[in-house]
């Protein structure tokens, strides 16, 4: 078999306001499995989708055997044997077909011919790619009935179907039980060995990446900064320092405030389908608790668990010592617990209303006369909190999706902060928000420490965690892999736990 | 809201008041060619009582529809409010009062099928509502034996009805002025609630954006439950409203509402710019469909070509309400 190579050649991608790609020089060929890591951020996905044809804004080159090719368009892409296996499996498959229709998909599209459907030709192609990588799966079966494991592979059978001599798979593994994951494994080596290709393994999870990868590429702030071969020798510990590297974000002060006694607890809290297992953490008053964890690691489903949004199956939650149910949303916010979620724009801020209307949203009721709206009340609230969150609107009647996206991040908060809750669960508040808000909505959550209140703070941002909590506990899997004090712990600390090592309790 | 729109352009002016333009452009055109006839105040309030059904029942649909809800059985379910209502007055001589009340309770308590299809059972609202639009009608054809329920008439267990005529209370609610009042009031009570409570608020909160609205801890469910009776009680009102005009209450009486208030919902969604079902836009709506077809119909077209005008105008503010939408 012919090496095939596939490169980059200082490729660059500029989004507004981010460089996310700055001078690539990236090259894979044939025959090997290469894992590419970095933390959130780090370029990792703009790179795959500049070679799937996802990010045709790119400048540089691509080269393909060393010529430079044009990969602007999906479709382009797979002509050139590029395929890849995004990470939201369900977004690629139609559920209400069945499997052989899913793998065969690309050829009934791009292949021109009888408008007929050869049902007998259409099962056995397909039975025949399955079993080339040695899938045992019925093709009649709908694909909305199968696990999402097996979806993943009527995906990547997809792929190889096609012409494909690379294949990317985007975070294959975050979703997956160990024994699916072993699976796809005995899969990726198994097409390593019979087809010409090469695969491109992106996970967050160190230890499987020295499992099955022969090389590794370290991506940082949209740079490569090292390729190295796997060794026997190469530790998790070691590509962890790497990917972080030495360089530190703007140091965000924290403010001293006085730690109360404990105002809010979870025991054993289990939910969310299963993404929150067996969670205890307590928050005292006054104080910063940090989630730490990487994506997908069950942060946001911990945050939305306690808040009633997702359902509970086990577990308790205490606030004053007391034990509360929190069925819904709405007992939450009785029970003063407040959650600014990830989602700004489809969960945090009504979007359609006016920035007026979004800062009283969460306790309405405080703003009626016998249930009756009393404007006067609620536009002066909403001028008091514009003018302490320097909230920038042109008036507290423009429609909240105008704003920008710090200023509509600083309405969903104002909206608690009007409700006066006891609880603020920030579930990555600094997304999307340039450095200047990003200082604003920590001067604000350190201001509710100091009436007393206690804070979650969620974010996959480690930095930050680093600098403006108390107290850490770091999530892996639906779980509590550790708890740290924040003036002890390091980026590489949390680190090695975020990436599932388990702290061993003292 | 109309208070933000300062800088909108001509275009966009155009767009959200074009049912209102084209109310206006119909009072001209209809003023110009048959000018004695249509200005005349007896014609103005024969538009208006034509109105007030439609308008009652779109408020009805208003209120479900603003959080992003629908009802496809409100008419069928007026047309048992109007059974219900007709023989409680004339079978059992109860008094208009205790008629409307009954008629009432036993919408309500029909109504709770719909919201347990929907909340309990989960079943996308306009599947749930299209299924029990039948469940109505057989329920209230058995209930009336098949005909209908009028002066003259007997049981359906053949047994005299204690009333044989209807009195002048009864027939006053379906004429101007009480049908009108009847509209502007449920207009009225309507808007107050959706643009002035805390609860109507939720409901456009809920309609713009669930998620959102949920995490804002706002009770969904019971906030779709809400909509739901408020919309129950407008179809109640609807139903008598046709019982009394009709002077009785004929086999499906209220069915052929549905699609004209429907529609005054979507034509009034657009006016003044509130992109979403408002009180104030579905009584605008409701007015151009009636205004049309009176003026229409005093220009001597033929009445069986009526529908296609009427649609074709509708077609025309839907397009008008939609493209300002597709702009943003």
């Amino acid at each position: 078999m012919n090496k095939i190579t596939l490169g980059t050649r200082k490729v660059t991608m500029q989004f507004p306001g981010v460089i996310a790609l700055s001078d690539v020089d990236f090259e894979v060929s044939t025959g090997e499995i290469r894992a590419v890591v970095g933390a959130n951020g780090a370029g990792k996905s703009t790179l795959m989708k500049v070679f799937a044809g996802a990010n045709p804004g790119y400048t540089g080159d691509v080269l393909l055997n060393g010529e430079v090719v044009e990969i602007r368009s999906p479709l382009a892409a797979k002509k050139l044997g590029i395929q890849i296996v995004y990470q939201e499996v369900d977004v690629a498959l139609v559920p209400t077909l069945s499997v052989g229709e899913n793998v065969m998909l690309n050829d009934m599209v791009m292949h021109k011919g009888s408008p007929m459907v050869n049902w007998r030709k259409l099962h056995t192609d397909a039975k025949e790619v399955l079993d080339r990588l040695n899938i045992k799966l019925n093709t009649r079966v709908l694909v909305k009935d199968l696990p999402l494991a097996q979806k993943q592979m009527v995906l990547i059978a997809r792929a190889i179907q096609s012409q494909c001599n690379f294949l990317i798979l985007d975070e294959p593994t975050a979703p997956l039980s160990n024994t699916e994951t072993e699976d796809l494994f005995n899969l990726v080596t198994h097409l390593k060995e019979t087809e010409n290709i090469a695969i491109i393994f992106i996970s967050h999870r160190i230890n499987e990446i020295i499992q099955i990868c022969d090389n590794y590429t370290v991506m940082r702030n949209g740079q490569i900064v090292d390729t190295s071969p796997i060794t026997e020798n190469t530790t998790s510990q070691e590509i962890v320092e790497k990917m972080l590297g030495r360089t530190f974000e703007a140091f965000i002060p924290k403010e001293k405030v006085e730690i109360g006694d404990k105002l809010f607890e979870v025991k054993n809290l289990s939910g969310a389908d299963g993404k929150v297992n067996n969670v205890s953490f307590y928050v005292r008053r006054g104080e910063i608790v940090g989630i730490a964890g990487l994506v997908g690691a069950g942060k946001s489903e911990l945050c939305k668990t306690i808040f009633g949004a997702y359902k509970k199956t086990d577990g308790e939650i205490l606030l004053n010592g007391e034990s509360i149910k929190v069925e819904n949303p709405s007992k939450a916010v009785a029970h003063n617990i407040a959650l600014v979620p990830e989602e700004r724009r489809k969960e945090g801020v009504l979007v359609e209303e006016d920035v007026a209307f979004n800062l009283s949203a969460a306790n309405l009721g405080d703003f009626c006369t016998f249930n009756f709206l009393n404007r006067k009340k609620i536009n002066e609230n909403a001028e008091s909190f514009v003018k302490e969150l320097r909230i920038v609107t042109p008036s507290i009647r423009q429609s909240v999706k105008n704003l920008s996206g710090g200023n509509q991040q600083k309405v969903a908060v104002g909206k608690w902060l009007a409700a006066d809750c006891k609880l603020y669960m920030f579930d990555e508040p600094t997304k999307g928000v340039d450095v200047g808000a990003k200082q604003e909505i920590f001067r604000l959550i350190n201001d509710i420490t100091k009436q007393g209140n206690g804070v979650v703070y969620a974010s996959c941002e480690n930095s930050e965690i680093l600098s403006i909590t108390d107290r850490i506990y770091v999530m892996f899997d639906g779980e509590i892999m550790a708890e740290l004090v924040t003036a002890d712990a390091t980026e590489d600390i949390i680190m090695n736990y975020a990436v599932g090592n388990k702290a061993e309790k003292a | 809201m109309a208070t933000v729109k300062k800088h909108k352009h001509f275009g966009h002016f155009m767009l959200d008041w074009a049912a209102v333009i084209a109310l206006v452009l119909c009072f001209i055109i209809f003023t110009l060619v048959k000018g004695k006839f249509f200005m005349s105040s007896n014609n103005m309030i024969n538009i208006l009582r034509a109105m007030s059904i439609t308008t009652v029942f779109g408020i009805g649909l208003t209120v479900t529809m603003s959080t992003e809800g629908f009802d496809m059985s409100a008419c069928t379910l007026a047309s048992v409010s109007a059974y219900i209502f007709v023989s409680m007055y004339l079978w059992y001589g109860l008094s208009l009062v205790m008629s409307i009340v009954v008629s009432l309770l036993v919408t309500l308590v029909l109504h709770q099928l719909t919201m347990f299809l929907i909340l309990v059972c989960k079943i996308p609202d306009m599947l749930a509502t299209a299924a029990l639009m039948f469940v109505h009608q057989g329920l209230g054809q058995w209930y009336i034996g098949g005909g209908a329920v009028s002066t003259g008439m007997r049981l359906p267990n053949g047994n005299q009805p204690v009333r044989t005529i209807l009195g002048d209370d009864f027939s006053a609610i379906g004429r101007s002025p009480w049908i009108i009042i009847i509209m502007l009031v449920c207009v009225f009570l309507a808007y107050m609630f959706l643009e002035h409570t805390k609860h109507g608020r939720y409901m456009y909160a809920m309609g713009g954006n669930r998620t959102a609205a949920r995490l804002s801890g706002i009770n969904v469910k019971k906030t779709r439950y809400m909509a739901g009776i408020i919309t129950a009680v407008f179809i109640t009102i609807g139903g008598i409203l046709v019982a009394s005009r009709g002077s009785s209450a004929q086999v499906g009486c209220c069915d052929n509402y549905f699609m004209q208030s429907l529609a005054a919902v979507f034509v009034g969604r657009s006016v003044g710019g509130a992109n979403r079902p408002n009180a104030l836009g579905t009584l605008i709506g409701a007015m151009l469909v009636s205004t049309l077809e009176n003026g229409l119909t005093i220009m001597a077209v033929s009445y069986y070509i009526l529908p296609a005008v009427k649609g074709a105008v509708l077609c025309l503010a839907l397009i008008a309400a939609f493209a300002s939408k597709k702009e943003e």
